[in-house]
């Protein structure tokens, strides 16, 4: 039998019970409104900004102790990351004056097409604060939010290709949703034969899957899926995956594919985040709206 | 803040009077200790050793303590704050860690006359179901929303956490003042 520390002569406010049924109908409230609807944005933002002040402090020593390592390692970092650039630069020598010619020409070919120029694609570099424990997705926070100019539905690269998409923003942090997420869908082509199809996060962990094709689709083992660019969001061209194995299903009619990402979120640290034009390109409802319309 | 105190009051009209802190002779907590240790230990939940699914949810087991040893203090709307921060930082459904916590707290508070009588082991059998079944809910909830089953790491947690319940009670016979045990023991 426990009383309060200050002294009080009868019992006040609501019973644990009333209160027991308003928390449980707030939280079922707030889960159900969260999972179908964007419109907690503003509170989770808010409460992301108050916890931002105290990850940072408690983050501090990890941040203190990785900078301290790399500084005492700097001289055979430094010489290791000389040696894989020079080898790359090697390697990419050929590729790059072929690039070069390849992109001369194209400008050429797009003036004579009367084709806008495509601009110079704007981007934020990005560091991973932290990964979120959570069973459900996979996601990735990085360092920088709306204050860096990042908002929702930017891509994440990294130098293997697409890594994911920024999902949500608040002033100083940005929360991503990396390819296998099952949330984020991309559309993609295969490179070897131009082929469109949409990848998706899969069941499968670590992997993508392309579903629905039908089972005489030509998409083998070992073809490489790039960003097609269709959808606005993400620039055409970009790495995605690349076909580990085909399903076919004789009794459905349908095939599935299963690709491995060529990015990999969990070796590095930085990434970038490409800048696009989020506000050009149509929300699913204003395209159903105008389905509707016609 | 409001009392969290459970008896009825349909019986004997004397046990309404009762105005005297008798908590404070028994050693209860104070207020410094109890926030520090929740704000300490929140602050641990932060660190990305949680990332390993089965980790044991210490935060959730110092609310449950001080739900026990401190309902005055801590109750069901401090659960209910630390899960919505907990969610925040998990990037996940916004309320579920809430759930979690808030049904795990009341299932202690509602424990609670019993659990005092017993030491800190017998008390671990009792509020492992506690921490399972509010662990299950807000999974399962979780799983329906997101239209997928995670696997069974929430339960590995749920029993570590349990399993860890004698560990405040130690941490805190340690403490000075407390040597009378902390009015859980027998």
């Amino acid at each position: 039998m426990r009383e309060p520390g200050t002294l009080r002569l009868f019992k006040r406010g609501p019973s644990i019970e009333v209160r027991l049924v308003l928390l449980l109908v707030l939280c079922l409230g707030l889960i159900v409104t969260d999972a179908h609807w964007p419109v907690l944005g503003p509170v989770r933002s808010a409460l992301a900004t108050v916890l931002y002040p105290f990850q940072r402090i408690v983050l501090a020593p990890r941040d203190a102790l990785e900078y301290f390592d790399r500084w005492s390692h700097a001289a055979a970092l430094a010489r290791d990351e000389q040696d894989a650039l020079r080898r790359q630069r090697i390697e990419m020598a050929q590729l790059s004056t072929h690039a070069a010619q390849l992109a001369t020409e194209n400008e050429q070919l797009r003036r004579l097409l009367n084709v806008a120029e495509s601009a110079a694609q704007q981007s934020v570099a990005v560091e991973v604060f932290y990964v979120p424990p959570n069973a459900f997705n996979h996601r990735l926070v990085f360092n920088k939010g709306s204050q860096a100019g990042i908002a929702p539905g930017m891509p994440v690269i990294d130098e293997g290709g697409v890594v994911g998409q920024i999902v949500r923003v608040t002033p100083f942090t940005s929360e991503a949703a990396l390819l296998i997420d099952d949330q984020v869908s991309i559309p993609v082509q295969v490179l070897r034969n131009g082929l469109r199809l949409i990848a998706f996060g899969s069941n499968e962990v670590g992997k993508l899957e392309v579903r629905y094709l039908s089972t005489s689709v030509d998409v083998r083992t070992g073809d490489v899926l790039v960003t097609s660019g269709i959808g606005g969001l993400f620039p055409a061209g970009l790495p995605v995956g690349r076909v580990e194995r085909v399903e076919r299903d004789p009794g459905s009619g349908f095939a599935m594919a299963i690709a491995e990402p060529l990015s990999h979120p969990e070796r590095y640290r930085h990434f970038l985040v490409l800048r696009v034009d989020v506000a050009d390109v149509p929300r699913p409802e204003e395209i159903e709206h105008a389905l509707d319309q016609q | 803040m409001p009392s969290t105190n459970n008896r009825r009051p349909g019986g004997a009209s004397l046990l309404k009077l009762q105005p005297v802190d008798t908590g404070a002779f028994q050693g209860a907590a104070p207020g410094w200790l109890v926030w520090g240790s929740l704000i300490l230990v929140w602050l641990a939940s932060l660190l990305p050793w949680r990332l390993w699914q089965p980790t044991p949810d210490v935060l959730l087991l110092a609310l449950l303590y001080w739900c026990l040893n401190a309902p005055a203090r801590v109750g069901l709307t401090t659960a209910f704050v630390f899960g919505l921060l907990m969610d925040v930082q998990d990037a996940g459904l916004l309320g579920l860690h809430a759930l979690c916590y808030v049904l795990a707290a009341y299932g202690v508070l509602w424990l609670s006359h019993r659990l005092r009588h017993f030491n800190a082991w017998w008390q671990t059998v009792q509020v492992l179901p506690v921490l399972v079944v509010a662990c299950m809910l807000s999974n399962l909830l979780g799983a329906w929303l997101n239209g997928a089953w995670e696997g069974w790491e929430w339960l590995w947690s749920a029993l570590f956490t349990g399993v860890l319940w004698p560990l405040p009670e130690i941490l805190m016979s340690l403490h000075p003042r407390r040597q009378g045990g902390d009015g859980a023991g027998p």
